[in-house]
């Protein structure tokens, strides 16, 4: 199955360079050089300092697109990945700054309240769609809107938050070096200490789903509800489950930027993983690989679009080259969903025009 | 006036461009330097960006004030994104360090830490952040403002105003900055009238700040409170301010604008009736102040806050709605800058 | 009498693949011509040639002796050919007259639809024909063989001569099909020209007037129906001797494997679909259940694996009660199930034949290791499963989707089988799949009991459940009405039963 793999780049590849013509084109209607632009955006972006904080990024990204990703696994489009996500972070924030601990112990106490805080806000979405078959889309917008003005609420000085002297922001306590993560230099940088993780959710992600009873009866609900409760699968279970798993991975999303960098919550704390969650994991096509290169690829852009104000170009180009890219990408996989199949249809019909019994070997039966 | 030990307020006093004076309230740690010649001007803008009218919009015509009378200096701009991390703010200004711009002004408290770590890699480039005063460094000038000054004045003139005893406030997104307007505002109406009642609304909370560029949520708001009994609006909400002229037209009643003269915009042309007055809350005039004082080696780290007493904040009389008040209004600031009026910068819970 | 359609030397070559080899075809104006043929014997290719889906790689055709080429179905629609798919493209919340119209709308100037104008169109010709269908009926309410009534009616209503009818009794039940031959002659009757693509030899053998066999992608003869048989037919179509029935001389055992007692089901909305179902099923038996679809069989068989739960009384597996174990608490204990809809319920489409292996045995060993999957086990024996089973794929890693019907049947068969489960429930074990894999399937099946497994047989099949099973068991309105011997009763005696009729 090589031509799969190959197939399964080409596909991303092909989408790229279909959005890259089509923002060529308006740069030239703008009259200004794609190639110039293009330079720019690489000279700037994979200079030493950006490629570090893309890695930043991108681990932030990554986490995100594994959290859809396992969603997708389910049919399940959560879209709740930002309610998720905000919720975690600020309560692993609040109890993270109420007290000093051990350091291991702080920053594992930290990393798991995110993560059940996070799971528990998902489970309410899958516990409406299996018990009131509520759509996880319709529930998990309406949960994101509420976690936001939770947050908001608990912010205020008077409950959780606090506001400095002189200063229009709000946050939450400080947390304490114990429960801060170490970051690792490299290329004259600080990377996040928790990429680790993000490294080992990733590889967690992928041997769970292929190597595990888990993973196979959550990939079968996903493949078809009829079929995997016919074969013993508890499927309406799995689909509570897996919604509640993904919540948990969203939770995690903001740990790098909380335990390395702000040390606390605020008002200036990132928005927006939810649809860059979904976009990766489309474009990584739920691969753990995948989805690790489509992460720093977004990082990149994101981070090198800010050289594009400077040359003149509204940065909005690079929203509309994402949106371009994710728009192809579904078209891309679509038309390989096609060849694959055409490929295999004619195989099989080759085996079975052979008449023999050639079950074994792929070269026979296509020879 | 380099190294001029400064403890005193009010001492220093620089005629602006525009003909303003401003004094320096809190100059915690005085350091001049000598004039820096200005070719690029970098702007780091707040979500919303610059062709929304507020306070991004604002700062940018401050640095565009000060092109105008000096050929040849460039602006260069950075616009902010909803999925900004510290790290991403940090690199916005530094890409404006590295690329030449100095000075270089931060559009927004979210600024705040990004900046701190910035400044301190870059010591010969000055740097302003508007609506923050926690950046301690030789390099850097807070521009912040008594916002709720100006937002007395102006409930004041709404409670003056007002026949109902029954005014509004719609706030864009829930956060401190917004509700030291909506604290000078309620407590400007009650000094007029102690019964009135101030009805209050905020579009959006953090980290949705749709509220502050959303005109139909402003005029559905401003509906709301118009149907309640309200007959007088203040909207500290940026864009979403022109639905609350709008809901005013349509209901015959009064709306008051926020940071500019919002009766003076080309695009409220047809609200020009109903706008009563605004707030100003002079981000520009700040701005080009804080520039000028680098052309001019008069730069002052820590902060500088615009209010009343230095003109920086202010109320608009265009349109000559609230004239009939100006005695009373007159008082009122006279009150303010001599400290005989407190000005609360947070609500009464 | 000339052919009005004439097919000569069509090649048609996918890379790698000879879908269509030097066919040969000539159908005279109005007959019956049944083309039939094993799955992916080149049936559906030539069809698709035929109606301007798929353009040949050289081959003429001729139409009332002209020669043609068809670059789409618009050229052969355009010649009055049309087609009756075998899945219906209809849609439920519309109305039949709307369905018959939609594509073709009749309109005045202006973009204004005529329906009185189709209405009466579309009556004058169900009139004509003789097709039993009310134009304001909605599609939601109608039988599938009403559907397919509606199906031909649009067909017709596009000015159809020719009639391309691809195995349009395959979701039939008996009366229906009878029904649809009625009709069948009736457009023939006219002058209508029908090309009726089957492998169900009795059908083709009771309505052809001509029968053309395919075989690995060509056409191997062409015989007349009076002058042949279906085992000649058979063996034509599949190339070699049809293995033969074992004769079944052995006593089922003694030993009750499953025991359902007085079972009752009421739906959540309140429809009573089982009514006090008692059945026993021994070890070496099978047990065949009879009845016309729909009158509880799906239900009962949930019942049975675990997916919905009885009202009252209870259902036990070599006595335990299961009535409220898990499905797979009770595919655990030692029952084998083939779903009666395999690419619904049977098989995950999308996914590696060998994935496909370890669904339904996702849980033991050897298909799980405690919590991890054995990946290696289930690829093995997916090997297996394709030799014993002569399961017809290049690999055991391609998607279950791209394997023609027959061979989807035998790999669950091979599956379900594979643990020696004590309890197999096989439903419609045979539907759709070409004659060839039925006698292997059916080969598995006595084999199994003569094993001693316990089978439970549901089947619309009445050839399949007087081949195979002990006893009969009807079941009508949700109630056993009948348990008979299949060697003492006769097929009209258990069509009777199965419509509910006592038997004299």
């Amino acid at each position: 199955m090589k031509s799969r793999i190959f197939w399964g780049i080409v596909a991303p590849v092909a989408a790229i360079v279909t959005s890259l013509l089509l923002i060529s084109g308006i740069l030239l209607l703008k009259h200004t050089s794609p190639v110039d632009i293009l330079k720019a955006m690489i000279d700037y972006g994979f200079s030493p300092r950006n490629i570090v904080a893309e890695l930043n990024i991108a681990s932030g990204y990554y986490i995100a697109g594994v959290a859809a990703a396992i969603g997708f696994k389910m049919m399940l489009f959560n879209i709740g990945i930002d309610g998720q996500y905000r919720l975690a972070v600020f309560f692993a924030a609040v109890v993270g700054g109420l007290f000093t601990l051990p350091p291991v112990l702080h920053v594992t106490l930290i990393i798991l309240v995110g993560a059940i805080v996070g799971g528990l806000w998902g489970s309410i979405a899958g516990y409406l769609k299996v018990k009131r078959g509520i759509s996880e889309v319709i529930s998990n917008i309406m949960l994101n809107a509420i976690a936001a003005g939770l947050v908001a609420y608990l912010l205020q000085p008077t409950r959780l938050g606090e506001q400095a002297e002189g200063s229009n922001n709000l946050n939450t306590p400080i947390i304490a070096p114990s429960g801060q993560l170490p970051t690792i230099p490299f290329l004259g940088g600080q990377i996040h200490g928790f990429i680790i993780f993000t490294v080992f959710i990733g590889l967690a992600y992928w041997v769970l789903l292929n190597k595990s009873t888990f993973g196979f009866n959550l990939r079968a609900t996903g493949l078809s509800f009829k079929a995997a409760r016919a074969g013993g699968v508890n499927a309406p279970k799995m689909i509570f489950v897996t919604m509640a798993l993904s919540g948990a991975i969203a939770g995690l999303t903001g740990m790098g930027t909380l335990l390395s960098e702000t040390h606390s919550y605020s008002i200036s704390f990132p928005s927006g993983y939810a649809l860059t969650g979904l976009a990766l994991a489309l474009l990584g096509r739920n691969h753990p690989v995948g989805i690790a290169f489509a992460a720093y690829f977004w990082a990149f852009l994101d981070r090198s679009a800010g050289v594009l104000d400077l040359n003149g170009v509204p940065k909005e180009i690079i929203t509309i080259m994402q949106g371009t890219i994710v728009l192809s990408i579904v078209v891309a996989y679509e038309i390989v969903k096609r060849i694959n199949k055409q490929q295999e249809q004619k195989l099989v019909g080759s085996a079975s025009a052979t008449l023999k019994v050639s079950a074994t070997t792929e070269g026979e039966a296509s020879a | 006036m380099q190294n001029r030990n400064t403890k005193k307020k009010g001492l220093l006093a620089v005629v602006l461009a525009a003909g303003l004076a401003f004094s320096v309230v809190t100059a915690t740690a005085p350091s001049a330097s000598a004039a820096t010649k200005i070719t690029k001007i970098g702007v780091a803008f707040d979500l919303g960006g610059r062709d929304i009218p507020g306070f991004n919009q604002l700062a940018y015509f401050g640095a565009r004030d000060y092109v105008k009378t000096h050929k040849g200096v460039k602006i260069q701009e950075l616009q902010a994104a909803l999925s900004d991390t510290d790290a991403t703010r940090e690199e916005r200004l530094r890409l404006l360090a590295t690329s030449g711009s100095n000075p270089i002004i931060a559009v927004g408290f979210t600024y705040a830490s990004s900046l701190k770590i910035v400044a301190a890699e870059f010591p010969d480039v000055k740097f302003g952040i508007v609506d923050d005063s926690t950046v301690v460094l030789p390099n850097v000038q807070g521009i912040v403002f008594a916002e709720q000054e100006g937002s007395f004045l102006v409930g004041a003139a709404a409670a003056l105003k007002s026949k109902t005893g029954n005014v509004g406030f719609i706030g864009g997104v829930q956060t401190p900055l917004i509700q030291k307007f909506e604290a000078g505002y309620a407590a400007g109406a009650k000094s007029v009238n102690k019964k009135i009642k101030v009805q209050v609304s905020y579009l959006s909370v953090f980290p949705d700040f749709s509220g502050f560029n959303d005109p139909a949520k402003g005029e559905e708001a401003a509906r709301g409170m118009f149907d309640n009994g309200a007959d007088v609006v203040y909207s500290a909400a940026g864009g979403s301010g022109a639905g609350a002229h709008k809901a005013a037209l349509a209901m015959k009643k009064w709306s008051i604008g926020v940071d500019a003269d919002e009766w003076a915009f080309p695009s409220n042309k047809a609200y020009k009736s109903v706008i009563l007055t605004s707030m100003l809350k002079k981000v520009d005039v700040g701005v080009l102040a804080f520039i000028n004082s680098i052309d001019k080696g008069t730069f002052k780290s820590g902060s500088v806050t615009f209010n009343l007493k230095n003109g920086g904040i202010g109320y608009s009389t265009s349109g000559g709605r609230v004239s009939s008040y100006k005695k009373k209004m007159d008082t009122l600031i006279a009150g303010i800058v001599k400290g005989k009026i407190k000005v609360p910068s947070k609500p009464a819970m | 009498m000339s052919a009005i359609v004439e097919i000569q030397g069509i090649e048609k070559k996918y890379p790698g693949v000879v879908a269509n080899h030097n066919v040969n075809l000539a159908i005279k104006k109005g007959e019956i011509h049944a083309i039939i043929g094993e799955n992916g014997a080149g049936k559906s290719t030539l069809m698709k040639i035929l109606y301007g889906m798929v353009m040949p790689d050289s081959g003429t055709i001729l139409v009332d002796g002209k020669k043609v080429i068809f670059k789409s179905p618009q050229d052969s629609i355009a010649l009055g050919i049309g087609m009756v798919h075998q899945h219906f493209m209809l849609a439920d919340n519309a109305s039949v007259l709307e369905n018959v119209i939609l594509g073709s709308e009749p309109t005045s100037f202006g973009g204004v639809i005529q329906v009185d104008a189709a209405r009466a169109k579309l009556i004058e010709i169900t009139k004509n024909y003789g097709l039993d269908i009310n134009p304001d009926q909605l599609v939601a309410e109608l039988g599938v063989g009403e559907r397919q009534r509606v199906e031909i009616a649009k067909v017709l209503y596009r000015g159809a001569q020719i009639l391309i009818l691809d195995e349009p009794t395959a979701v039939l039940v008996p009366q229906e099909v009878d029904e649809l031959f009625r009709n069948l002659k009736d457009l023939t009757s006219h002058g209508l020209t029908i090309i009726f693509i089957s492998h169900k030899l009795d059908e083709v053998l009771s309505i052809a007037d001509d029968i053309s066999v395919m075989r690995a992608g060509t056409t191997v003869a062409s015989v007349i129906p009076s002058k042949t048989n279906k085992k000649e037919l058979a063996e034509l179509m599949v190339g070699r001797e049809l293995p033969k029935r074992r004769e079944v001389s052995t006593k089922p055992g003694l030993e009750k494997i499953l025991e359902i007692k007085d079972a009752t089901y009421v739906t959540p909305d309140h429809r009573e679909i089982l009514h006090g179902v008692s059945l026993e099923v021994h070890s070496g038996e099978i047990l065949g259940v009879a009845g016309v679809e729909g009158n509880g069989q799906s239900e009962l068989i949930e019942m049975i694996m675990g997916l919905v739960k009885a009202s009252s009384g209870n259902v036990s597996i070599m006595g335990h009660d299961i009535s409220d174990s898990s499905s797979r608490e009770i595919r655990d204990s030692g029952v084998g199930y083939i779903p009666q809809d395999r690419q619904r319920d049977g098989l995950l489409m999308s996914a590696p034949l060998w994935e496909n292996r370890i669904l339904g045995h996702q849980a033991t060993a050897p298909m799980a290791n405690g919590f991890w999957l054995n990946k290696a086990a289930a690829k093995k024996d997916s090997e297996r499963i394709v030799v014993d089973l002569d399961v017809r794929t290049p690999s055991i890693n391609v998607m279950a989707a791209a394997l023609s019907g027959g061979n989807q049947q035998k790999f669950i068969v091979g599956r379900e089988m594979a643990d020696k489960p004590s309890l197999l429930i096989a439903a419609q074990p045979t539907r759709g799949v070409d004659v060839g894999a039925q006698a292997l399937i059916w080969n598995q099946l006595i084999e199994a009991r003569l094993a001693g497994m316990a089978i439970l047989l549901i089947s619309a099949d009445l050839d399949e459940l007087f081949n195979l099973s002990d006893r009969l068991a009807v079941i009508s309105g949700g109630k056993i009405v009948a348990v008979l011997d299949p060697d003492k009763t006769t097929p009209e005696q258990l069509g009777l039963a199965m419509t509910g009729e006592k038997i004299a």
